[in-house]
């Protein structure tokens, strides 16, 4: 799975550079434009490991900030689970404030924490914070009868009980969403170090943008698609391992 | 220990049509009753009823005698984060551990305890469900098509071993098998469709304790007389 990641991102990669390449063949663009393969690679060469080291820094936040989304959409998510007024009031509330694009809100993030550490986690944590809610308040506030039934009927549901259900009968689901945060949280650190940051791989594609220098964006996405596909194909990998030790579908031939 | 229903209507809501019109009866005694009917006549929905009629003082059911109700029914499921031997130790109460191991033996569990409930087949799954509902306190338990899918020889060393290992418990069993449920239980409460305006009525069944010689004529009488109910 991590390697499938990789060659896909690699093939894509390859297929937007050729016809990157032939757009400035066909229009005959000078490099200024749109760089030769020559000039791309040479500055691949040169930059790879600032770059490198730029995607790892911007990398860290967002996995703290997915961390953080993670544990807060199954806090509120729990909460939310009830049909109460209190869960009823969390969902809607939830389902409203995802409608907004909170990205828009990165310049009051700014203003109020500064460009550092602080204010690239928060909107990393918040861009992937509400997708992730949502599912996790979709599946816990869908019983599972076939197997709460017993727990309820016998008096012995209990609310960790009731949790561990709805997430273990939903591990394909959770497990998925989860790994696809990822590029959000990713997506979501880079759009902070576009706007203000002083660090990051969006902080340097900034500079590159400022300089027209197209191969070290190049280079950057390139670093970036790598980087992210390893960590994706990371967690694909745990959530199967986990699927295949805890998973309700793992059937198979017994006797 | 009397089960009395009388002049019970059931609608679901936002339905007009009635799912269950004018039930009366009354089941009197421990043993093996039987609800009886054709596909889409209400059993379920009786069950369910019953199952619950404490949280809905307006329905007509009357108990006396029994406390705890209990329903299973054969889609249930045992969580799959562990063996199913592992469920079966935890909700077993400690009192009850001699029996929990004679009714794995007697419902022919003791080879797949180690196995995950989703690695079990459709028959074993149900005999596993029942069995949990088996070792919890209750003095009425609904068995919803709980052995569906269990061999016929197989089904019938259960009932017979449930029947006598639980003598003093009140069963009521849900089945399409007319013959076992005219063999096995006591009274049958034979199920008619709302619209077909014919009252449902309790036929008395044959209430085997043992695997004997079938008494043919005995048992055809009854077949055909729950036949002739709907």
């Amino acid at each position: 799975m991590l390697f499938r990641r990789i060659y896909q991102f690699m093939i894509v990669y390859a297929v937007f550079l050729a016809i990157l390449l032939v757009v400035k063949k066909g229009l005959s663009l000078s490099d200024y434009v749109i760089p030769g393969l020559s000039l791309i690679l040479e500055t691949a060469v040169q930059m790879s490991a600032g770059f490198f080291t730029d995607v790892m820094d911007t990398l860290s936040v967002a996995i703290l900030g997915q961390g953080i989304s993670i544990f807060l959409a199954f806090f509120v998510g729990i909460l939310g689970r009830k049909s109460s007024w209190a869960g009823s009031m969390i969902r809607v509330t939830a389902y409203n404030i995802q409608a907004y694009p909170i990205v828009a809100l990165a310049p009051i993030i700014f203003i109020l924490l500064g460009d550092g550490f602080l204010s690239r986690l928060l909107i990393a944590a918040m861009i992937c914070y509400f997708p992730l809610l949502l599912s996790v308040l979709g599946v816990m506030a869908a019983p599972v009868e076939d197997i709460e039934h017993f727990y309820i009927a016998t008096g012995r549901m209990r609310w960790q009980l009731e949790v561990k259900i709805r997430a273990f009968e939903n591990l394909s689901k959770l497990t998925t969403v989860i790994a696809g945060s990822a590029t959000l949280a990713m997506a979501g650190t880079i759009v902070a170090e576009f706007i203000a940051a002083n660090a990051g791989i969006g902080y340097s594609i900034r500079i590159a943008l400022y300089q027209s220098d197209l191969a070290a964006i190049l280079t950057a996405l390139f670093m970036i698609g790598i980087v992210i596909s390893v960590y994706q194909g990371i967690l694909e990998t745990l959530g199967e391992m986990v699927k295949a030790k805890w998973g309700s579908e793992n059937k198979g031939v017994l006797l | 220990m009397r089960l009395e229903c009388s002049g019970l209507n059931f609608a679901y809501p936002e339905s007009e049509t009635m799912v269950i019109q004018d039930l009366w009866f009354a089941m009197d005694g421990p043993g093996f009753h039987a609800v009886f009917g054709p596909s889409g006549v209400g059993k379920t929905s009786f069950a369910k009823l019953l199952a619950n009629y404490r949280d809905r003082p307006e329905l007509p059911i009357q108990t006396s005698g029994i406390g705890t109700i209990l329903y299973s029914y054969n889609l249930e499921r045992l969580p799959g984060w562990s063996s199913t031997g592992r469920h079966l130790d935890r909700i077993c109460p400690a009192d009850r551990q001699d029996l929990k191991k004679e009714l794995i033996d007697i419902f022919q569990l003791g080879p797949v305890l180690g196995a995950r409930f989703s690695q079990l087949s459709m028959g074993q799954q149900n005999r596993m469900n029942l069995i949990r509902y088996l070792l919890q306190d209750f003095d009425l338990l609904i068995l919803d098509e709980s052995l569906a899918n269990v061999d016929e020889k197989l089904r019938q060393a259960i009932l017979l071993a449930v029947k006598e290992l639980f003598s003093h418990k009140m069963f009521l069993y849900i089945s399409h098998n007319l013959m076992e449920v005219a063999r096995f239980c006591k009274d049958i409460l034979v199920l008619t469709e709302p619209s077909r305006e014919k009252p449902s009525k309790i036929v008395s069944g044959q209430d085997d304790t043992r695997i004997s010689v079938l008494e043919k004529p005995s048992l055809d009488r009854i077949m055909l007389e729950v036949m002739s109910a709907f």
